[in-house]
């Protein structure tokens, strides 16, 4: 489809501007409130692949199993403000490692937590947003409340635009108050009540390449303070503090004869428990037609082994876990995203396949028999109110 | 070096004297699949997941809330 050029069509213009000043975390225009209101739900299956025998003593075992219900909302508010509100419940189930053990033959192996954990979470997020000319403040404000986990959360976000619209300047920071008090009774706990405070700031820039193209460039500091070891996991002691940075860039080009948008996104992470990472996501935004749009999508994932981990968790040191989202490994996810418009409304679907092993990782370790392989499906509906 | 050269090639990227695209040039640079983040129940779902297995977290925007996942 070929584009329409030099059309000044003021309707256009506004939507172009706007359009190119989205923050990487907004779905919002950037100087204009949304035109119309728009809601959405969603419910995905979320289903982690059993742990076999081989991996774990006293046979397999399922894994965790959870059901997510999502809500949006967007809405214009006035005449130069918006107000979003997402909210999430999740209903899990299931059994994940307590500690890793070693078997008759020396190879590692896990012990799950046996009894069933069951959990409940409600996440409430409500944004407000400002327009200005050349940009927009917002302030959120969310509350996740679980049978054991609170946190209360607030961010600041801002996006100014240059003169000429090419280039876009964000920044935001956050704070988050959470606080545990671990279920008893499944698996003795590692605490009984505890604390962590975590501040984060983030800038960024966005910057227009060509009439196809499109990159950003984001720096984020996080430092979290507290109670940071896991309190069901048997063998884990952590420090309690960790200090975060990430390097992030995004790529956006349309391909007119192919009516499709390739979306290349990286991510650099660093912190001071010696663990780095590498993320590269790639997707490719079909329109088949001006109703349905196919998106196929991969990602990759590696990352080096905290300091402080092993597979059999040296509890002579001070700090030590063996808990395997601290281990070495390398993942790839994969998936496929199908949306269909029909008037005001979309229906969308989709599945990802996430899978690790220690070997697909650039960086070497011991294998944790923990690694874990799960399945995402959802289904979707959104309306726009026009 | 790896990710030094390829964070300082995009930063050059952003510097360098790109085209300069005027307002009415941008419609395809405005279609939907050119968005930052195309869904954002998707978008939030996937990045908490992400960091419930992973060790890393973050780089899309300042932190949010933590929850208990595991």
């Amino acid at each position: 489809m070929a584009a329409q050029k030099n059309d000044r069509n003021p309707a256009l213009m506004a939507l172009t501007s706007s359009a190119l000043l989205l923050p990487a975390y907004q779905t919002v225009q950037a100087d204009a409130p949304p035109e119309f209101a728009e809601a959405g739900m969603q419910y995905s299956k979320y289903k982690e692949d059993d742990i076999t025998g081989k991996k774990a003593f006293g046979g397999g075992s399922e894994r965790f199993d959870i059901d997510v219900a999502q809500f949006h909302l967007l809405a214009p508010v006035l005449d130069d403000w918006s107000v979003a509100v997402d909210v999430a419940w999740e209903d899990m189930s299931g059994a994940s490692p307590w500690f890793v053990g070693e078997s008759a033959s020396g190879d590692p192996k896990v012990i799950m937590s046996g009894a069933s954990i069951e959990d409940n979470r409600t996440e409430v997020s409500v944004t407000t947003r400002y327009y200005f000319d050349r940009g927009n403040g917002g302030l959120s404000l969310t509350y996740s409340d679980e049978d054991d986990y609170e946190s209360k959360a607030a961010a600041l976000d801002g996006a100014f635009n240059s003169a000429d619209g090419m280039t876009t300047y964000s920044g935001a920071i956050s704070y988050s108050d959470d606080h545990i008090d671990p279920t008893q009774g499944a698996v003795p706990t590692n605490t009984t009540s505890a604390s962590k405070d975590i501040y984060s700031a983030w800038a960024g820039v966005t910057r227009i390449v060509s009439k196809r193209a499109i990159v950003r460039f984001g720096l984020s500091y996080t430092y979290r303070d507290g109670f940071l070891t896991d309190p069901y996991k048997f063998r884990d002691s952590r420090p309690d503090e960790r200090k975060e940075w990430v390097a992030s860039g995004g790529y956006r080009r349309y391909f007119e004869e192919q009516n499709s948008a390739l979306h290349v996104d990286y991510r650099y992470f660093n912190d001071d428990w010696d663990v780095q990472s590498h993320t590269l996501d790639v997707a490719w935004v079909w329109d088949y037609s001006p109703a349905v749009t196919y998106t196929p999508f991969i990602r990759y994932y590696t990352q080096h082994e905290a300091e402080f981990f092993n597979n059999l968790a040296q509890r002579d040191q001070r700090y030590f876990a063996d808990d395997y989202r601290l281990s070495a490994f390398g993942a790839f996810s994969y998936g496929l995203r199908a949306s269909r418009k029909i008037q005001n409304w979309e229906v969308s679907v989709d599945a990802e396949r996430y899978q690790t092993d220690e070997s697909w990782g650039v960086f070497s370790g011991e294998e944790s028999p923990g690694l874990v392989d799960f399945w995402r499906y959802g289904i979707g509906l959104n309306y726009i109110f026009k | 070096m790896t990710v030094k050269t390829a964070a300082a090639g995009l930063v050059l990227v952003l510097l360098c004297g790109c085209e300069t695209v005027q307002p009415w040039e941008r419609g395809l640079l405005a279609k939907e699949g050119m968005q930052w983040t195309p869904d954002i129940m998707d978008a939030r779902l996937r990045s908490q997941i992400y960091a419930s297995k992973e060790a890393s977290s973050g780089g899309a925007g300042a932190a949010g809330g933590g929850c208990g996942c595991n």
